[in-house]
């Protein structure tokens, strides 16, 4: 029996109308079904260490995908553009590869379909830089984060965005549990991860003011942090920039041309780019772009994700100075909640996040948010802290988490097509891992470029990236100093977070500029307070409008849309 | 850096620190006021509809001409007017307090004895509510549309579904439709609309705009620009009702969901705060628990009527213009149908007689009785016919026969009669 035929049998006992098969060293399931469910399923009992990976071709009955989200830009700009590695996806992988890249004198693009970098995953997630204990060995998550986690101090001084190391907490609610964290001590020694230090009930109050009368002990990992994920794609994106790198907003790869396994063309919305080597940073649509290049060796399977942010008055009966906390769950308290991970953070910016759930979905891009998530969000941490309640809630999000069935990092060279490179599979800790896998990513695509060329350093680069200044951390002496000089720091525009005019011109006249209300919101948290914009963003058209010389029926909140339907000409 | 010195610091010059400041400084203090925006009159700039000023002047002014009336006396008073400045921080100083502030001159500092807040009050987000769904434009505040119309005038929507019947839901839902947008209908979650009766008939029966009552949205549709909103109908307890989902297409969801007290100055003081005003606790002089420190108008409770926020403005400044005595506070008690009391403590050391105070009803009420007592001595009593939840009611109550052995209690209670 060969070894497709172990696992066409393992599957055919449960789903017997699935075709698996073998194709180009991968397995490859047809077939229709019912229940997304199955389909998972399905897909999961495929994963086997002898293939490279697994192709769930399963229909779902009744479901067609909706159509990937375009950009409404067609035009033939960077037609016949020619480049040395064209990066696809500019979430935080795909920006600090790029970024990376530059340290090498050579040609690179990123395209990003959205009209911002840090759209997707980037963003929608909790920002938390783990410490990755819980990670099976030998898996390249455990792999990347390891090498990642101890970077991050240099890595915010260098790029200037916001990073907090105040250790993450994991709390238990069963003494039957002290075993289990006694051999997560032990690994944390032996492999070097982390400190690792038990807590009693009266250390965890410090931390959780009203702490749940159930909670046992609980353990902290100094090692545990976290940044602001979408600032720090931002940061990469900039500095790949400052260095030379173009990024193409609004831009998304149709198609490719593949000849004798190289990738000659890439087909855009506005035009056909020539690269020498691709990167494959795609977030959930990975597995289109393998596809596209001929060479899919791997399925993303989408996985929902719901976070919430609190009011930053709600921190005080919250959460006081710990990066994370989250619960160790019983298997049988896991199925209550409908969830594995997830848990309450304290931001870089003070605020309060609770979250992710996590639910399988069919669907790539729906980031709509449901009430189902936000209950399930809101009683699982009130396991942790019991007095936390609707009413602290000022904003949600919903990100997508892109998971493969062997739930690993895919960070390879390209199986029949020679000039690619995968990074696929990104899922958590994809954002603490992410300052490694760019390096060794870059790294790889310049050993396929050696074929074509001889690569050099890049003598001008520079790793420090100044982002904007947040002058309400100053002291109110430097405050002044800086308005004598720049009276526009001097007027503040948005009153929750205390943001100035100068503060927000500074972010539109950033190395890559996103003249969006989102945008700005993004980059320096101009409505990003409980009054979520309520009264600056109508003061922000106002500086947009001024200094991009835009009409007020041309801006827009996120790219493609219009804040303002039309203009009393009197 | 710019220094200032006063006897009162006035943050906030809408209608509230208007008539705190000219109050102050008609009894003769030194007064310095603090506006974030570039001009005096707070929200009321905006509010171009008429209905302003019935009670204290008798008059039917618009917003903008009912807060010049303050703004003509402030200008020519004695008073330090600081517009564009922004404070950025509060403490409490061994005389008084310090307000640290920047604005386009550079950053600075005022010496107050007294701080009267007049900070308003925010709007509830769609966000607040737990409207699900996607993410995209054409979601907005009535006041932020407001603006956008009255100030700039920039139209954000030509098709509008209005959730939440508050009066400026209802004055949008007019001002939308004059401006010559469609406005689908104003929906409102409870059973009996939020905003004043008068609003109702005014703004919606006048121009045919259908109010939806016991209905809400619970969902908005659309990638980048709103496409359009779920709606659901809601049961006696403001449960959604399944399978009573309805999709209307608009390009904008305007909320009018409520008021929240700006409060986050006071929570630099550690000022404590009602649960059920959502503002500070006040005496019957709009003084917090903290000596010296006042809030006043919306910042404090969210008022329907803005003659009573300049009303209570006018209290404070006036006391806080005189030395402040050790105060002894009677904290009553409420009891039956009240939502909120104001104020929530009594100081009895003061001389007073006649003091205001301002409540609302938990819920719809055809005849009531409000009741203040000391013990089981009867203080105060009133019948009151239609109270609601949406209408602020004031009394006066005399106050001069309470004293620090005093138990006060006050009671709202339906009145059942054959």
């Amino acid at each position: 029996m060969t070894r497709i035929d172990r696992i066409a049998k393992k599957i055919n006992r449960v789903y017997p109308h699935i075709v698996v098969s073998e194709k180009d060293g991968c397995v490859r399931l047809t077939g229709e079904m019912d229940r997304w469910d199955d389909v998972l399923s399905a897909g999961k009992m495929a994963v086997s260490g002898h293939f490279f990976g697994v192709l769930n071709d399963i229909k779902l009955a009744g479901f067609t995908q909706p159509p990937i989200k375009r950009p409404v830009l067609d035009d033939d700009r960077y037609d016949g553009a020619v480049c040395d590695v064209l990066v696809i996806g500019g979430g935080v992988i795909g920006c600090s590869i790029a970024r990376e890249l530059t340290r090498y004198n050579i040609k690179v693009i990123l395209v990003e379909k959205q009209s911002d970098v840090a759209t997707m995953q980037s963003a929608r997630n909790d920002g938390a830089i783990h410490v990755g204990i819980d990670l099976p060995n030998k898996t390249k998550k455990l792999h990347y984060l390891a090498r990642s986690n101890c970077m991050y101090e240099q890595l915010s001084a260098q790029l200037d965005f916001p990073f907090t190391r105040h250790g993450q907490y994991v709390l238990s609610t069963s003494w039957w549990h002290l075993p289990i964290m006694l051999a997560l001590k032990v690994k944390a020694m032996r492999q070097k991860i982390t400190n690792l230090q038990f807590m009693g009930r009266r250390k965890l109050a410090g931390v959780v003011p009203n702490l749940s009368k159930n909670v046992k002990f609980g353990i902290l990992m100094d090692k545990g942090g976290c940044v602001c994920p979408y600032g720090m794609t931002i940061a990469y994106a900039d500095n790949a920039v400052q260095n030379g790198a173009k990024i193409l907003l609004n831009t998304i790869v149709t198609g490719m041309d593949v000849t004798d396994g190289v990738i000659i063309g890439v087909h855009t919305n506005r035009g056909i780019i020539k690269p020498r080597v691709v990167v494959n940073a795609a977030g959930v649509y990975a597995d289109v772009i393998a596809e596209y290049a001929q060479d899919r060796f791997y399925t993303i399977h989408p996985r929902r994700g719901t976070n919430l942010i609190l009011d930053r008055q709600s921190k005080s009966h919250i959460i006081n100075d710990a990066g994370s906390i989250s619960m160790y769950l019983s298997r049988k308290l896991r199925q209550r909640v409908h969830s594995k991970g997830g848990g309450i953070l304290q931001t870089v910016d003070d605020n309060v996040l609770v979250g992710p759930d996590s639910v399988e979905t069919p669907y790539r891009e729906d980031h709509s948010t449901t009430i189902e998530s936000i209950n399930a969000v809101m009683s699982k941490h009130a396991l942790t802290s019991p007095t936390m309640s609707n009413r602290d809630i000022i904003n949600y999000f919903t990100g997508v988490r892109s998971a493969t069935y062997e739930e690993d990092f895919v960070i390879e060279y390209g199986k029949k097509t020679t000039n690619i490179v995968h990074v696929a599979g990104i899922q958590s800790p994809g954002l603490s891992a992410a300052p490694a896998i760019a390096i060794d990513v870059s790294k790889m695509a310049v050993v396929i470029l050696t074929k074509y060329r001889i690569v050099l350093a890049n003598n001008k680069f520079n790793p420090v990236r100044k982002g904007v200044t947040n002058i309400s951390k100053l002291s109110i002496q430097e405050r002044d100093e800086l308005i004598r000089i720049n009276p526009n720091y001097g007027e503040i525009v948005c009153r929750c977070e205390g943001i100035s005019k100068g503060e927000i011109l500074d972010a539109l006249h950033l190395p890559l500029c996103v003249p969006t209300l989102d945008g700005i919101k993004r980059r320096v948290r101009a409505g990003m307070g409980r009054c979520q914009g309520a009264f600056c963003q109508p003061l922000i058209m106002d500086i947009i409008k001024e200094d991009r010389g835009l009409p007020y029926d041309r801006i827009s909140k996120k790219g493609e849309d219009r804040v303002i339907l039309s203009v009393n000409k009197e | 850096m710019q220094q200032f010195n006063t006897d009162i610091l006035v943050i906030g010059s809408g209608p509230a620190g208007l008539s705190a400041a000219n109050s102050a400084i008609s009894q003769g203090a030194t007064v310095i006021i603090v506006e974030r925006e570039r001009s005096l009159g707070g929200i009321l700039k905006q509010c171009i509809h008429d209905g302003f000023g019935l009670v204290r002047y008798g008059q039917k002014l618009t917003g903008p001409e009912y807060a010049q009336r303050d703004i003509d006396v402030l200008i020519h008073s004695s008073a330090t007017i600081l517009l564009s400045t922004f404070v950025t921080s509060i403490v409490k100083s061994e005389h008084g307090f310090i307000a640290e502030f920047v604005n386009r001159q550079g950053a600075g500092n005022i010496r107050a004895n007294k701080i009267i807040f007049a900070t308003g009050c925010r709007e509830r987000t769609s966000k607040q509510i737990l409207i699900q769904g996607t993410n995209p434009s054409g979601v907005m505040t009535a006041g932020t549309a407001q603006h956008y119309i009255n100030l700039q005038g920039l139209m954000p929507t030509k098709r509008c579904v209005i959730l939440g019947s508050g009066d400026i839901g209802l004055i949008m839902a007019r001002r939308l439709t004059l401006e010559g947008a469609k406005v689908v209908g104003v929906y409102e979650i409870k059973a009996t609309p939020s905003g004043l009766t008068r609003n109702v008939v005014q703004c919606l029966n006048d121009y045919g705009i259908p109010l939806y009552l016991s209905h809400t949205v619970t969902r908005v549709f659309g990638a980048d620009r709103l496409t359009a909103v779920e709606i659901c109908r809601v049961d006696e307890h403001m449960k959604v009702i399944p399978d009573t989902a309805e999709i209307i297409e608009c390009d904008a969801l305007i909320l009018s969901v409520g008021l929240i007290p700006e409060t986050e100055m006071h929570n630099q003081l550690s000022l404590p705060i009602d649960k059920n005003t959502s503002g500070a606790i006040v005496d019957q002089h709009f003084m917090t628990l903290m000596d010296n420190c006042y809030s006043v108008g919306n910042a404090t409770h969210v008022n329907d009527l803005v003659d009573y926020v300049s009303q209570s403005g006018e209290i404070a400044g006036k006391h806080a213009s005189c030395s402040c005595q050790p105060r002894f506070f009677v904290r009553p008690k409420l009891n039956g149908e009240l939502a909120y009391f104001i104020p929530q403590v009594i100081d009895v050391s003061s001389s007073d007689k006649d003091i205001v105070c301002y409540f609302r009803s938990k819920r719809d009420i055809k005849r009531a009785v409000i009741t203040v007592k000391d013990k089981d001595k009867i203080v105060y009593t009133k019948r009151l016919n239609n109270v609601k939840p949406t209408e602020m009611q004031r009394i006066l109550v005399d106050i001069s026969k309470l004293d620090n052995t005093s138990i006060v209690s006050v009671e709202l209670e339906e009145i059942c009669e054959n």
